[in-house]
């Protein structure tokens, strides 16, 4: 079973992912900002991560670009998502695999997802 | 004397939101706590984030701390269509983080570290903790909640960071954390049978006075606009009011001669009359006398631009070549559910702007329609004449009368009379089944006038005063008649007597 990280500080919407994520199959732990986003790689091994932008303590620019230079972590692909725009985050970091402008429809993060762990579209799945 | 580091002054953070500087009489003061409440949907949340998109624009630092409130990109989703909005200030400049994660997970003490935190790493000057309630419903105590608060002001104070505190409540409600807090600003949402008027009020602000009261509220694509109540925000006129013994001409020759001269300038006079007696062509006449020396303005609530340039047209006056140099103003509120407070303003504005010497207002029940509360009419007039006569112009605002003929003269509203220098009365009378048009001067301040009743007409030109109306009696009274005559030699007859 893949697990997802999820690191956001809005708790109402980190409820939904992970009951959406759960739905799908994927096993998800999360964290409520960069800080602790850092301490849940290390402690759960994730095959992906989905981080908001902006959030206290240290912002998802700076978990990522830690994880960038860990060589544990390094090649975890990220998501992305914020309510600013992609600009605005590609400023501070640009090495993630997707970026989602909130808010945003749970299909589009949940065919991001499959992409990006290899993983066939739900249409295209035998029933 | 002031200690290295330290200045005793008090400085403003303008919130650049229209008219709420003015309320506030320049701004809020850095490092103060003000809590923002009101019902939901009241606009707390519009308010604070115009405030804070102001304070970027300005090269501020703003963080934006919800608790449970919605969601950011909900939030500013709703936000993307007003003037204020802009979207290159995130994240650099404002700065949108939850807080209720941490103040479940480390409670009261948790969010003070995060605010606290946060302030020094955006730099923030301004921060907004949206979902006060929220932070209240976690203390263990009232005590620990004043601490709470307690803790907030000074973080501020020492950061030099303003707050903003966004909390639902409504108007009478007394919290203790309102006693430690420098200020309180309330909005209302109030209905009004099928009208709803939205207001703030500023209920305390430490270090500073401001407009007390209740001030009209707007949320539009602008944002919040605030229209300061006009008899708070021009109490004491804004300039000094130099008395001139001078007269100004009505533009309508025959009136001038019956005021011996024309009104005295720099006075607010009543021009009183049934519908269709010529009262907006009168005011065409008197703003046809403006110019680019002596500006005038036209403020109307019936007829369109197009439409009154056209019918002054007609009475050769080129209102329209006067509006395009400049010489005269035109402001049209077609008559609906205004904010009588941003009448008031627009028409000072307009008399500031201009220079203007000259305002014609068409009419008094423009006002009056638009006032949620009507018995503030007067006060209102009172006080909006009192301004524009001390920025140098003379009004002439047309007020009809209920009855279309007959002998009732009564002023819409109590008191008016009294503040009017001057009153202008035109009547119809009916002579022999002929319906014709009376004017008389009822009353002018510090001048003499022609006191008698005169017959005027609307001619090719305007308004033309034709002569003293004599030989016929009971005038007044709508229906006039011919006296019989009094044969040489006998007594005057009985009064009612007909042959």
């Amino acid at each position: 079973m893949r697990t997802i990280l999820v690191v956001d500080d809005e708790f109402g919407l980190v409820d939904v992912l992970v009951a959406f994520l759960e739905a799908e199959g994927y096993r998800v732990v999360t964290g409520a900002n960069g800080r602790r986003g850092l301490e849940r790689l290390t402690e759960q091994k994730p095959d992906l991560v989905i981080s908001d932008f902006m959030m206290p303590l240290m912002d998802g620019a700076q978990m990522a670009t830690q994880m960038r230079a860990d060589p544990e972590h390094r090649d975890i692909p990220i998501i992305m998502m914020s309510a600013a725009p992609e600009s605005a985050v590609r400023k501070r970091f640009e090495g993630y695999q997707a970026f989602l402008r909130k808010p945003f429809p749970m299909p589009a993060l949940l065919d991001q997802v499959r992409e990006i762990l290899g993983e066939q579209p739900a249409a295209s799945r035998p029933k | 004397m002031s200690s290295a580091g330290s200045d005793l002054g008090l400085h403003r953070v303008p919130t650049a939101v229209e008219g709420l500087d003015r309320v506030l009489l320049g701004g809020l003061l850095r490092g103060g706590v003000y809590i923002v409440e009101g019902a939901p949907g009241a606009g707390k949340t519009v308010l604070a984030n115009q405030i804070c998109f102001n304070h970027v624009a300005r090269h501020g630092c703003a963080v934006f701390v919800t608790l449970l409130a919605e969601s950011h990109a909900r939030m500013l989703q709703h936000l993307q269509p007003m003037e204020f909005y802009n979207e290159s200030a995130i994240p650099d400049g404002l700065y949108y983080i939850s807080g209720f994660t941490t103040l479940e997970s480390e409670g009261l003490k948790g969010v003070i570290d995060l605010l606290r935190r946060e302030i020094k790493a955006h730099h923030a000057s301004l921060l907004v903790l949206d979902g006060f309630a929220t932070t209240e419903e976690s203390a263990g105590s009232k005590r620990e909640f004043k601490k709470f608060v307690h803790e907030i002001q000074t973080h501020a104070a020492v950061s030099d960071c303003t707050v903003l505190v966004l909390t639902n409540g409504s108007a009478g409600e007394i919290s203790p954390e309102y006693t430690m807090v420098d200020g309180v600003i309330e909005i209302n949402d109030t209905q009004f049978a099928p009208r709803t008027a939205r207001t703030l009020r500023v209920r305390k602000f430490r270090g500073s006075g401001f407009l007390p009261g209740d001030h009209a509220l707007r949320i539009s694509a602008k944002g919040i606009e605030i229209f300061p109540r006009i008899e708070a925000a021009f109490a004491t006129p804004s300039v000094r009011d130099v008395f001139h013994l001078q007269r100004q001409s009505t533009g309508v020759e025959g009136v001038d001669a019956l005021l011996h001269g024309g009104l005295m300038a720099r006075t607010t006079n009543g021009l009183y009359g049934p519908t269709g007696a010529g009262k907006t062509t009168f005011g065409l006449q008197f703003v046809s006398r403006s110019s680019a020396a002596e500006p005038g303005v036209f403020f109307g609530f019936f007829e369109s631009p197009d439409r009154l340039c056209a019918r002054a047209s007609t009475l050769g006056i080129d209102l329209a070549g006067m509006q395009a140099r400049g010489e005269v103003e035109i402001i049209w509120c077609p008559q609906g559910e205004h904010i009588l407070d941003e009448l008031g303003h627009k028409m000072i504005d307009a008399v500031r702007r201009r220079g203007a010497r000259r305002l014609f207002i068409d009419g008094y029940g423009g006002l009056v329609e638009s006032a949620v509360h009507p018995e503030r009419i007067t006060r209102f007039v009172s006080v909006l004449g009192n301004e524009i006569r001390a920025l140098g112009a003379t009004t002439v605002v047309s007020i009809e009368s209920r009855n279309i003929i007959g002998a009732s003269m009564e002023l819409p509203s109590q008191g008016l009379s009294s503040l009017l220098e001057g009153l202008i009365v035109m009547r119809y009378t009916e002579v022999d089944g002929e319906v014709r048009r009376l004017l008389s001067i009822t009353k002018i301040r510090d001048s003499s006038f022609d006191p008698f009743l005169h017959e005027f007409k609307i001619a090719e030109r305007g308004i033309e005063v034709t002569g003293r109306f004599s030989g016929v009696e009971a005038v007044l009274s709508g229906s006039a008649r011919v006296p019989k005559a009094v044969p040489a030699g006998e007594g005057p007859q009985e009064s009612g007597k007909r042959e």
